[in-house]
């Protein structure tokens, strides 16, 4: 046999960097072990084919109908206007304007400020039959500068409202606060409203006489006429409870000051105030005017659409299902991936060709996090558009979502996958008998989304707490409901809202596989192998 | 052949693209050992499963005692069976694999002692399985399948992990059951070890029976025995023998084999030559070498050639 | 070489030939069970988490007394347990024959016991017999604690609730039906393990099977909901536990019983099927 010596098989070149080669030579090497196992690759491609496919059936067995008389609906929802931004809003509100061309200024006083609550049975329309003396937090009477009164168009308005004091609002979501309390007719208000080409600014006055700028905007694209006028609106208020009432404001305005050019005169409107607009308003809006004072009664509101008053859901919440079929899955694939070194003995061989014990479970760990990362992102990416189809198909309202939050779900469920399967490989490292890590992984990172809505119920205090501090916190990560600060309404679990941070969520899932990966770190080092 | 202990014949299986037996055919008579010798994967597992009733045959059939396995209704009182020693719960005890066994077959308590110390495994009975080692696990397998004190044996590589002194225990043991009337088919890939043990072998290959004698059949079979001789003049004596009408070959290290005469042919025709020679040795052929002869060409896992850096 | 003392004697082989076969499964079964520590342990931990669930949600009930308050149901309350509970149950039936697989004892098993359908019915009645006696501890336990947390709970006498009591026939229902419960569960998880064989897949399914239904029943609007919940193994089986009718039950007590049941036996002899024509 003839000895043949190159430089490329000298051992000198295939020993450089012992440290940093052993470390990556047990990551191929795990990942040869896993790719090899053919049930695994099965199992995985299961976990996203059934995510997907959950994701289907829960979307596809959500209706939204409209229904006209009795019994005789059709699919769909109504309509739910969008704002400048993209998100849905609701504008309803009782206005009385005129036309202001180029720049000007509208100066009113409230006199008075009081406002109903309906009391009826919550599953009837709303009518001023039932209510009582009341007003909402956020009712909301003033001046708003609109160039349409077309719904979701963009708008400033300087306003006094029922608790939060005066404020200057624009384009749904933005707000500067002022003067706070409640004007009484002894301490009464003055709200002015100014336009100087396309920019609008907001003053409040206790006096008329002293004024104080609240706050500025720029409203882009503003036409030369545009409508200014007198309004008021008062939303859905959750005062007696987890059902919302729907609420009616009255405002009493003197010393209504115009200056400016007009084309025409003061008009009324009701805007978005319909029974087939999608807010629920009481009774009918109304405007009088005897000279100087005007008064005017509303209901809607100007802000944010939330979940369950635009009747609305995401794709995201039919995505939870599959997910946690998908985590069972990956469970017991994570825990097999090491309680099977340990049925046989591999794990002595394991050992002996990698000695450094840590390194070979963080081998493992990075290697079952990336299989479960890719799982649940393709699968997220695929069941999203699906469960979006299947909801549209079937009428429902899905609130638009930015490519940041498409961004966030897709890879919060690759890292809620990953996260879970790293801390069943810790488990199955702990126990390292099939059947106690595979009951351990699904009781501590499946069952606690199933007791929450399950068992406790969603609207429990304890279902809370779980979706706070057990690892079912990462479902937040998945929330995409629209949330506001200028909207009163309860963002609790029973309406679809996590009370938790997407990613302070996360982190809370990571903390227990950090937890549980620490003291599988501690025992493979302290025990026999 | 009604009389046969054990009586397998044609038998066919296919696992997948693998024909594993492929009209595996032979029998094993009462107050025997028969030896059932094959490298790896050819079949011989398969075979005693099907024998046992684990695995399905495609076609032909197995039986035991004239019977199909699975017609036994105490079946190990009628067969032993070691398959898999390996296999045990592991925090089960020994003597508690014992005892769920006895139970199986309505055996009393006391059988499971006495198999024990017959095996000698007094020390770790009540041990858990899983500590044992593959030595310990094979006596508690033999152990098992005394416990019925059957008629028929089946031990699938019971030599395995044995240490010398328990491969010495355990040929005794085949001997001695076999005296006393009793029919044992003996697994193994080496053939050494059943030299001196088996009345009768089954060599098998791919599937099927290469080869179903007795030990001194094989052996006859393997050719005329060679002779091995060492003379100062190597090339004059094979250039004599050859003249005498017999093969002879000078190897690199100066000895001469000599083969189609027997050693005292070859005396006979050196020494009235005159050729020198200082040894004369007969080498009879190992049931190895006969082994190694049958299953050249059936062998499944072969180990590459050796490369030296 | 020891000395043997031989085959049984011949009368015995006589008398023994006219005993069934199965007998000496079960007991060869039995003893198997018992000589695993994992037994003891599993069937220790059912009691345990179940009496121990129960009255965890039994301390953190506060039920409101006022006029439109819910009627709540204390018999299924204090049974609350039994939806954890079963977890253990169903680990030890996987156990019971995954563990031969992932051993491969089970080919000693069925050397011993060739008739493979007995072997799985040996499986059965002593599972049965195990999950009959820890059922039995743990509905008393949770009943017991039922009977002594709840009224703290706003649900004793003084709240209109009677005292949980095995003396009301919807309570007694409710309790032998739980324990039936465990029992169908056992055998269900028995026949997927038997035809699944690997542990840590059963587990996964077996868990999946049970916890997840409801879970999607929650997540979809009728009449998928309704059909989901009266066909799960776990929400039609447990429908046996209500005590007070309620517009939110979707199947009778003992039909949901019986739909369990059609679950396991359709479960074991699938498993019957399969073991005896699979090689071992």
């Amino acid at each position: 046999m003839r000895v043949t010596s190159s430089p490329a098989r000298q051992p000198a070149n295939r020993t450089r960097r012992p440290a940093h080669g052993a470390a990556t030579a047990a990551l191929r090497a795990e990942w040869v072990k896993f790719r090899t196992v053919r049930g695994w690759l099965i199992g995985l491609v299961l976990a996203g084919l059934l995510c997907v496919g959950f994701t289907f059936v829960v979307a596809n067995g959500h209706h939204q109908g409209i229904c006209t008389g009795a019994g005789n609906c059709t699919a769909g929802h109504p309509f739910v206007p969008n704002g400048p931004g993209g998100e849905a809003v609701a504008d309803s509100y009782q206005y009385y304007t005129q036309p202001l061309i180029g720049d000007g200024t509208l100066t009113a006083r409230i006199g008075s400020l009081t406002g109903v609550i309906y009391t009826g049975p919550a599953n009837q329309a709303p009518s001023t039959a039932h209510t009582r003396a009341g007003l909402a937090g956020w009712a909301k009477v003033g001046i708003l500068l609109t160039p349409s009164t077309r719904q979701g168009s963009a708008y400033a308005a300087i306003c006094a409202t029922g608790s939060h004091g005066i404020q200057f609002q624009h384009n749904y979501t933005r707000d500067q606060p002022g003067r706070s309390g409640t004007q009484t007719s002894s301490s009464p208000r003055w709200l002015r409203l100014t336009r100087t080409a396309e920019t609008i600014t907001g003053y409040d006055s206790d006096n008329g006489t002293t004024w104080r700028q609240i706050g500025t905007t720029r409203l882009a694209g503003l036409p030369a006429t545009v409508d200014i006028g007198l309004f008021a609106t008062s939303p859905v208020t959750y005062q007696d409870g987890a059902t919302g009432a729907a609420t009616q404001a009255t405002a009493t305005f003197n010393d209504l000051t115009f200056t400016g050019r007009t084309a025409s005169g003061w008009t009324a409107r009701s805007i978005g105030m319909s029974p087939r607009d999608y807010y629920p308003t009481l009774g009918a809006g109304s405007t009088h005017r005897s000279g100087a004072n005007v008064t005017i009664t509303g209901s809607g509101d100007i802000a944010p659409a939330v979940a369950t008053l635009a009747g609305g859901s995401t794709a995201s919440e039919s995505l939870l299902f599959g997910i946690v079929v998908a985590l069972v899955v990956v469970i017991v694939i994570a825990t097999g991936f090491i309680t099977g070194e340990y049925r046989r003995g591999l794990i002595r061989t394991t050992l002996a060709a990698t000695p450094q014990r840590g390194v070979v479970l963080a081998a493992k760990a990075l290697v079952i996090a990336a299989v479960a990362f890719t799982v649940g992102v393709v699968a997220t990416a695929l069941a999203i558009p699906l469960g979006h189809h299947a909801l549209t198909t079937n009428g429902n309202y899905i609130f638009p979502t930015s490519t940041t939050t498409q961004v966030r779900v897709t890879v919060g469920a690759g890292l809620v996958l990953a996260l879970t399967a790293v801390g069943a490989l810790a488990l199955g490292a702990i126990l390292r008998r099939a059947a106690g890590a595979v009951t351990a992984g699904i009781i501590v990172y499946v069952l606690p989304n199933l007791l929450g809505p399950g068992v406790l119920g969603p609207g429990a205090p304890a279902a809370t707490w779980l979706y706070r501090a057990s690892p079912a916190a990462a479902f937040s990560v998945f929330g995409a409901l629209p949330r506001s600060a200028l909207v009163s309404y309860p963002f609790t679990l029973a309406n679809g809202y996590y009370p938790i941070g997407s990613w302070a969520g996360l982190a809370v899932l990571a903390a227990y596989t950090a937890a549980a990966l620490a003291l599988a770190t501690y025992l493979l080092h302290r025990r026999d192998a | 052949m009604n009389d046969a202990s054990i009586e397998v014949s044609g038998l066919r299986k296919r696992f997948g693209p693998t024909q594993a037996l492929d009209g595996m055919t032979f029998s094993v008579a009462a107050g025997t050992v028969t030896g059932f010798v094959g490298p790896n994967g050819a079949g011989k597992s398969t075979t005693i499963r099907v024998l046992l009733g684990l695995d399905y045959q495609d076609e032909g059939h197995a039986l035991v005692c004239g019977q199909r396995y699975a017609a036994l209704k105490y079946p190990l009182r009628r067969v032993g069976a070691l398959v898999e020693a390996a296999a045990l719960q592991p925090s089960r005890t020994g003597r508690n694999h014992l005892l769920w066994l006895a139970r199986s077959q309505r055996l009393p308590t006391d059988r499971v002692k006495e198999v024990i110390d017959l095996v000698g495994l007094d020390s770790a009975a009540r041990r858990r399985a899983g500590g044992y080692s593959l030595g310990m696990r094979q006596r508690l397998g033999i152990a098992a399948a005394m416990l019925g004190d059957p008629e028929v044996l089946i031990l699938d590589e019971p030599f395995n992990g044995m240490d010398p002194e328990g491969i010495i225990w355990i040929r005794g043991f085949l001997r001695s059951l076999a005296a006393r009337g009793r029919a044992v088919l003996v697994s193994s890939h080496l053939m050494g070890e059943l030299q001196g043990i088996a009345d009768q072998v089954v060599v098998v290959g791919r599937g099927r029976v290469l080869a179903d004698a007795t030990v001194d059949e094989l052996v006859a079979r393997a050719g005329s025995d060679r002779v091995l001789l060492r003379s100062p003049t190597p090339s004059e004596a094979a250039a004599v023998l050859q003249r005498a009408g017999a093969r002879a070959t000078v190897t690199d290290r100066g000895t001469v084999i000599v083969g189609g005469i027997t050693a005292q042919r070859v005396v006979e025709v050196l020494s009235p030559a005159g050729v020198a020679f200082s040894e004369v040795t007969a080498q009879r052929a190992s049931l190895e070498d006969v082994y190694l002869q049958l299953t050249g060409g059936a062998t499944q896992y072969r180990a590459g050639t050796q490369v030296q850096p | 070489m020891s000395t043997q003392t031989g085959p049984p004697r011949p009368h015995t082989v006589l008398r023994d030939e006219l005993r069934p076969a199965w007998s000496a499964a079960v007991r060869a079964e039995w003893t198997k069970l018992r000589t695993l520590p994992s037994t003891t342990w599993l069937l220790a931990g059912t009691v345990a988490v179940t009496v121990g669930t129960t009255a965890i949600i039994a301390a953190a009930t506060h039920t409101s007394t006022g006029p439109d308050a819910a009627r709540q149901d204390p018999t299924k309350l204090a049974l609350t347990g039994i939806d954890l509970g079963q977890a253990i149950i169903a680990v030890l039936a996987v156990l019971t024959v995954c563990e031969e697989y992932g051993a491969g004892m089970i080919r000693i098993t069925l050397t011993a016991m060739p008739r493979r359908t007995v072997v799985l019915a040996a499986k059965a009645v002593n599972l049965t017999g195990l999950t009959l006696i820890a059922g039995l501890v743990a509905v008393a336990g949770c009943l017991m604690t039922g009977r002594l947390m709840l009224p703290g709970a706003g649900l004793g006498t003084a709240d209109g609730y009677p005292l949980v009591s095995l003396a009301h026939t919807a309570t007694l229902r409710a309790a032998a039906g739980s324990v039936l419960y465990l029992i169908l569960i056992a055998l269900l998880v028995l026949g997927i393990a038997t035809a699944i064989r690997d542990t840590a897949v059963s587990v996964g399914v077996v868990l999946a099977l049970l916890y997840l239904p409801p879970l999607l029943a929650q997540a979809v609007s009728d009449p998928l909901r309704r059909h989901l919940e009266q066909i799960a193994p776990m929400t039609a089986g447990l429908a046996v536990q209500v005590t007070t009718s309620s517009p939110a039950q979707v199947i009778a007590p003992w039909a949901g019983l019986g739909i369990l049941a059609m679950w396991a036996a359709g479960s074991l002899t699938t498993a019957g099927v399969l073991l005896r024509i699979r090689d071992a």
